[in-house]
């Protein structure tokens, strides 16, 4: 039955297109509509090679998927700078221009025309002429590129591109270099689109530009919405049923001149109908930590403490700032700010609203560069490093609005944050991925003992959006610690927390310091710096006016005539 | 240089029809966060309904472009409490919502054209005056879409700045969360911006008809258009939005002075690429 | 998510019953295959040419059919112009219906299947594509409508026939028009004259406003416009609009184009198929009235052209019962189409088709009326004199 081997074919080429979609969309949450540029890249590359230059199969294909792939990483540079509606602008603009070139482009692509002719593939002396013949050879890239698909979505790298997904600034505060991730989403994405353009190529021996529409993008966009997002099984689910149902619906007995048209509207109606009763698309979104919770064994022993830093003296002074200044249009946030925090000290950030603290944190972490003024951390510059580089470097923060990965687990969140793995890498997740499994074993345990040293354990398969606020509150420590990083500094990390709970969370962190943690806080209730901090640094109109122990900066009168104003 | 002032007027004029529809759109699209894609079909059904007012039922034609915005209006808000209220009540993803939005844009292009067929409607019997200033020719389907979006553009403004229940859209445009904390019914709003959104895009369709005719397709154009030209200006101004339709008629006109005119349905796309890398946030609305 | 897998499941045993009764009907009709653009922004060209080969379908069988066998005609959508659409529509008129042949439209489909025609041997006539690039694609592939060379090169010969000198082109970026444009590139200057603006506009275009400035202050004597329905209607109302007074010369005229520019249609001449049904051509008004009574709307040379089509397709399986094969395949078909390429023409008189595959029909030149009607000037002959 040609027909439904057609079909086959079809829904393997739509799998391809719409599972590397999904990476995109789905895990990385990048709306760059122009998923079928990348199509025609790859048919175009192919028939060109193939017609005017004999090459055989299979190097147009990989040629291709190279060229697409460096496409793709261009396109991802937009992407560097803009999201929501107008990566979706400027990317279904990139389509319109590749196509108009495609038209405009006279006998080398065939113009309107398209390319016919185009040579079927031969392996081993078998010409792969017939849908029969073909399906194999679709079936194998299908599974190839879902598979590819596949592993990074599953991989630590595939992790880290949710979490940039939920929250880009968090993501570099956990370390993860997001630049470098959507710059290789975009070419591992655009290259496997480049496979299905090349096979449908060779498929059907003609390319046209009608193939590669806006309204492809939108078809395929389609399928990854409908078989859900961030679940690389809904597309293949979503691209079968788009691909089966205007073929069923021809099997409709209807007035043949208003035929088509009423498997149209029937079309719309279906898919609607389908979006109504399962707006999240037909398969959820799952986590990538249930399976490592069957595989991995609790090792018998923790090796060492949570949080110990090694080779600490207590009181040491790790982080040093001098001179810090950052001016917005005119408007002085910070001015000449000096600090220094101690290994096993906790340092209380304290000053009235606008007084610059959480700039000061910013330039610290490298979300903001100091217009003057220098950084150490053990006599290091810190100073022109990008936030993730200063994570690695043994400085981490937490955000005043949580910024946690809602749509992941909880033990998700804390997965993500723990440093140096090689899973984060696109070359270790295919070339060793038996270090890679191995490592997510070690790192299973420790985020348990994380969330167990910050008592969420019982909670490590909830989804973090599901999280009293308390919990969220603990989950960003555990996000924070599982950075590995020696200094921490929390953005009111307390804030709108009953005394209860803050008796809870008060060990946690003095325990923290106790194992040689260097710790600062952003804190507005006195109570709070009074009963945690060691030390207080009163910070106002961008300044330290004051440094001292906590009772000594509460029990002096104009600072508290300031503060209480 | 008679081409160049040609060009230019052509912009303005083309500018002025693609600013209307971004009005509209970005109405809708500002305060509900909705991409409503099926504003293309509803266009469309504008045009249709009035043609069907003028052609089969002899009214005249002021009076079946009002029919047009009846009808525009009527399907606008249809749509909104039939397909995307219950998406916004389960808080769905806006691309969710854009998807669905699709489905309906296929149902109705598609109904058009088996209600209506698949040539195109003319309305009979009428032609426009032609006058020109010097070598610089126009219609008086010009005038109107100039003189549309003038008047509409600072009814709307008025209405949004004077009114309650412009005030309303405006908050719900802000933050829609706020908005309802305050006690703003954000349903009965959204009921509102999609009757006015589909009201405006009516003005434009039904200038359409009597320019170039209808066709089951025309909508794609329309929401197309529409949608750049409120990206480019930035979401949530409705400044912006008829900013960036001038943005766009005249670098289509204008652009095509000294540039071979196979490029005119990509230089606006190579213009709003550049545009949009610089000034990510749309050219006309702050950070 | 099962109820989900058991839908598709239900879709796909839905399909392989679908499937089934279909084949065991075949043997007392004769299918006849159709991809044509039935949604989408060319929807109008599926339409009436749907109609015109429904038209012609029933004319036979109310006749009895072929020696009995009726014929059935089968329509599958490309969508105007989508590949892979064409390819699936192929692949069921085949594999669903058996078909050996087809009536096809548009050339990125029919290129897209005519590799799949060879190799099935499926015979396939095209009346409304247009583009030179089909000649060649497959042994079974006929066109029963002259391509772009001819009517280019007809209307060319005739601007040179008033003297013109300077052409400012205005062409449609769509297969068709680009064709026009290459050969217009070429021919215009061979026969002496100049080319002062060369202008593109998009399929279905809103706003050809700036080709027109352009062509206007191009100062050429005459402007081609190599542009299809609906956007020529929109250039022959546009361009009188603004002021230009040069004459136009063009390649199509419908019946559409005629509703909107109406009388701004005035004095555009162009080349077409000489489809002319008020001749004293009794078959063709015969095919006029049926199509009007039915649709209330006119034909135009696409209904004809594919009315045409089926009644080649009819002859060639008359001829095939004769020569005692009951179920002719392409090849079959095609031989017999060899053995006499002499077949009866709506149009009026025989049609001939060449070793290419095209029946070279009269290029018949018109000139639109102050009333917007088309009036027959004369047949142009497409060969440089002395060539």
């Amino acid at each position: 039955m040609e027909y439904l081997v057609h079909i086959a074919v079809m829904a393997c080429l739509y799998v391809i297109l719409a599972t590397s979609f999904n990476l995109l969309i789905g895990f990385a949450g990048l709306f760059a509509l122009s998923h079928a540029a990348f199509y025609a890249f790859g048919a175009y590359t192919t028939a060109i090679l193939s017609t005017q230059a004999g090459v055989p199969f299979p190097i147009p294909l990989l040629l291709g998927v190279v060229l697409t792939a460096g496409v793709g990483a261009i396109v991802a540079l937009p992407a560097l700078r803009i999201g929501g509606h107008y990566l979706v602008i400027v990317t279904l603009a990139l389509q319109v221009i590749v196509l108009q070139v495609l038209i405009n482009g006279g006998e080398f692509t065939g113009g309107p025309d398209g390319i016919a002719g185009i040579e079927k593939i031969s392996l081993f002396g078998w010409r792969l002429s017939s849908p029969h013949t073909f399906l194999p050879m679709a079936i194998f890239g299908a599974v190839v590129c879902t598979a590819i698909a596949w592993r990074i979505a599953r991989s630590p790298f595939g992790r880290a591109l949710k979490a940039m997904r939920e929250n880009e600034a968090a993501a570099q505060a956990i370390g993860k270099n997001i630049v470098l991730m959507k710059v290789i989403v975009f070419a591992f994405s655009a290259g496997l689109a480049a496979v299905a353009g090349s096979l449908l190529a060779r498929y059907i021996s003609y390319v046209g530009v009608d193939s590669f529409s806006i309204e492809e993008t939108i078809y395929i966009l389609a399928m990854v919405i409908l078989g859900g997002t961030g679940n690389l099984w809904g597309s293949v689910v979503g691209a079968i049923i788009l691909v089966l149902l205007p073929e069923l619906l021809k099997f409709l007995a209807l007035p043949p001149d208003i035929a088509d048209k009423m498997r149209q509207v029937i079309y719309g109606l279906i898919l609607i109908g389908i979006l109504l009763v399962r707006p999240q698309g037909i398969l959820g979104e799952h986590s990538t930590a249930p399976a490592l919770a069957r595989r991995a064994r609790k090792d018998a022993h923790a090796d060492e403490e949570i949080g110990t830093v090694n080779g600490t003296e207590p009181g040491e002074v790790t982080v040093s700032a001098r001179g810090l200044a950052k001016s917005f249009g005119g408007i002085v946030a910070v001015r000449n700010f000096d600090i220094d925090l101690r290994a096993g000290t906790i340092t209380g950030l304290i000053g009235p609203n606008g007084a610059g603290k959480t700039t000061a944190f910013n330039m610290l972490t490298g979300f903001l560069q100091p217009n003057a003024g220098t950084i150490e951390l053990r006599g290091r510059s810190l100073v022109g490093l990008k936030p993730h580089q200063i994570v690695r470097e043994g400085v981490a923060r937490s955000f005043q609005d949580l910024k946690l990965f809602t749509k992941m687990t909880v033990i998700e969140n804390v997965l993500v944050a723990l440093p140096d793995q090689s899973g984060d890498s696109i070359t270790s997740v295919f070339f060793r991925p038996g270090t890679v499994r191995r490592e997510e074993e070690e790192n299973f345990n420790r985020a348990v003992e994380i969330l167990e040293f910050v008592n969420l354990a019982d909670k490590a398969h909830e989804l973090a959006e599901n999280l009293s606020y308390a919990e969220e509150k603990l989950l960003v420590i555990a996000r924070l610690l599982a950075t590995g990083a020696e200094v921490l500094l929390f953005d009111e990390p307390l804030s709108g927390l009953d005394p209860a709970t803050l008796e809870e969370i008060f060990p946690i962190v003095r325990r923290l310091a106790r194992s040689g943690k260097t710790i600062c806080i952003i804190e507005h209730n006195l109570d709070v710096i009074r009963g945690l901090c060691d030390v207080a640094v009163y910070l106002d109109e961008g300044h330290a006016l004051a440094t001292g122990t906590p009772d000594e900066l509460v029990s002096d009168p104009e600072l508290a005539r300031r503060y209480f104003g | 240089m008679d081409l160049f002032l040609q060009l230019l007027l052509n912009g303005f004029v083309n500018g002025s029809h693609y600013a209307l529809l971004g009005v509209g759109f970005g109405l809708i699209f500002g305060t509900t966060n909705i991409v409503h894609f099926a504003y293309g079909p509803v266009y469309a059904a504008g045009a249709y309904s009035a043609w069907t007012a003028a052609a089969l039922l002899g009214f005249p034609l002021f009076l079946a472009g009002l029919t047009g915005v009846a009808a525009a209006t009527v399907l606008g808000v249809a749509s909104y409490l039939l397909l995307y209220r219950p998406f916004v009540r389960r808080d769905a993803p806006t691309f969710v919502v854009l998807i669905a939005s699709l489905g309906l844009f296929i149902l109705l292009e598609n109904l058009i054209a088996i209600l209506f067929g698949t040539d195109k409607k003319v309305v009979d019997g009428y032609s426009a005056g032609i006058h020109f200033i010097g070598p610089t020719f126009y219609t008086d389907i010009h005038i109107y879409q100039i003189a549309s979006l003038m008047i509409l553009g600072l009814a709307l403004a008025a209405f949004l700045r004077l009114t309650n229940y412009g005030k309303a859209i405006q908050a719900m445009t802000d933050n829609a969360d706020m908005a309802r904390v305050i006690g703003i019914d954000t349903n009965k709003v959204s009921i509102l911006v999609f009757a006015i959104g589909s009201a405006i895009s009516a003005v434009p369709a039904v200038l359409i008809l009597l320019r170039d005719g209808a066709l089951p397709n025309m909508g794609f154009i329309a929401v197309f258009v529409a949608f750049l030209a409120v990206v480019v200006g930035g979401v949530g101004s409705i400044l912006g939005a008829v900013l960036g339709g001038f943005l766009l008629g005249m670098v289509e006109n204008v652009g095509m002075w000294q540039i071979p005119t196979e490029w005119q349905s990509t230089i606006a796309f190579i213009v709003l690429f550049f545009v949009l890398l610089v000034r990510p946030q749309g050219l006309f609305k702050g950070t | 998510m099962r109820r989900f897998l058991g839908l598709t499941f239900c879709a796909i045993s839905f399909a392989a019953m679908a499937v089934g009764p279909a084949r065991a009907a075949e043997g007392e009709t004769f299918k006849i295959g159709a991809l044509l653009g039935m949604t989408g922004a060319s929807s109008y060209y599926g339409t009436v040419m749907s109609r015109g080969a429904q038209i012609a379908i029933d004319e036979i069988n109310a006749d009895g059919g072929i020696d009995g066998t009726k014929l059935e005609l089968l329509i599958e959508d490309h969508k105007g112009g989508n590949a892979q659409a064409g390819v699936a529509g192929m692949n069921r008129l085949i594999n669903i219906h058996d078909i050996k042949a087809v009536l096809t439209s548009f050339s990125p489909p029919t290129l897209a299947v005519a590799p799949i025609a060879t190799e099935k041997k499926i015979f396939m006539i095209n009346g409304g594509g247009f583009s030179a690039k089909m000649i060649g694609a497959s042994p079974y592939l006929f066109h029963n409508r002259s391509l772009a060379t001819d009517f280019t090169r007809g209307i060319l010969l005739r601007a040179k026939e008033h003297g013109f000198e300077k052409m400012a082109m205005i062409s449609v970026k769509t297969d068709a028009g680009e064709n026009v444009r290459e050969i217009a590139h070429q021919f215009w200057p061979e026969l002496g004259g100049a080319i002062v603006a060369d202008e593109s506009v998009a399929y279905g275009a809103a706003n050809m406003d700036t080709q027109i400035a352009k062509l206007r202050t191009s100062g050429a004597d005459f402007i081609f416009a190599a542009i299809f329905r609906p956007d020529a209607g929109t250039f022959l109302k546009r361009s009188k609009e603004f002021g230009i007074t040069v004459p136009r010369l063009g390649i199509e005229y419908t019946p559409d184009d005629q509703k909107l520019a109406g009388e701004a249609a005035a004095g555009f001449e162009f080349t077409t198929d000489y489809f002319h049904p008020t001749d004293d051509n009794p078959w063709a008004q015969a095919f006029y009235g049926k199509y009007k009574e039915l649709f209330n709307e006119e034909p135009d040379y696409y209904a004809a052209n594919y009315y045409e089509g089926v009644y080649v397709i009819a002859e060639l399986v008359r001829r095939a019962f004769e020569a005692g094969i009951d179920n002719p395949d392409g090849a079959q078909l095609t031989e017999l189409l060899w053995k006499e390429p002499t077949f009866k023409s709506v149009y009026g008189g025989d049609m001939v088709f060449q070793e290419n595959g095209v029946a070279q029909k009269r290029v018949g030149l018109f000139e639109v009326q102050a009333d917007s009607e088309k009036k027959f000037l004369k047949f142009i002959e497409t060969t440089v004199p002395g060539k």
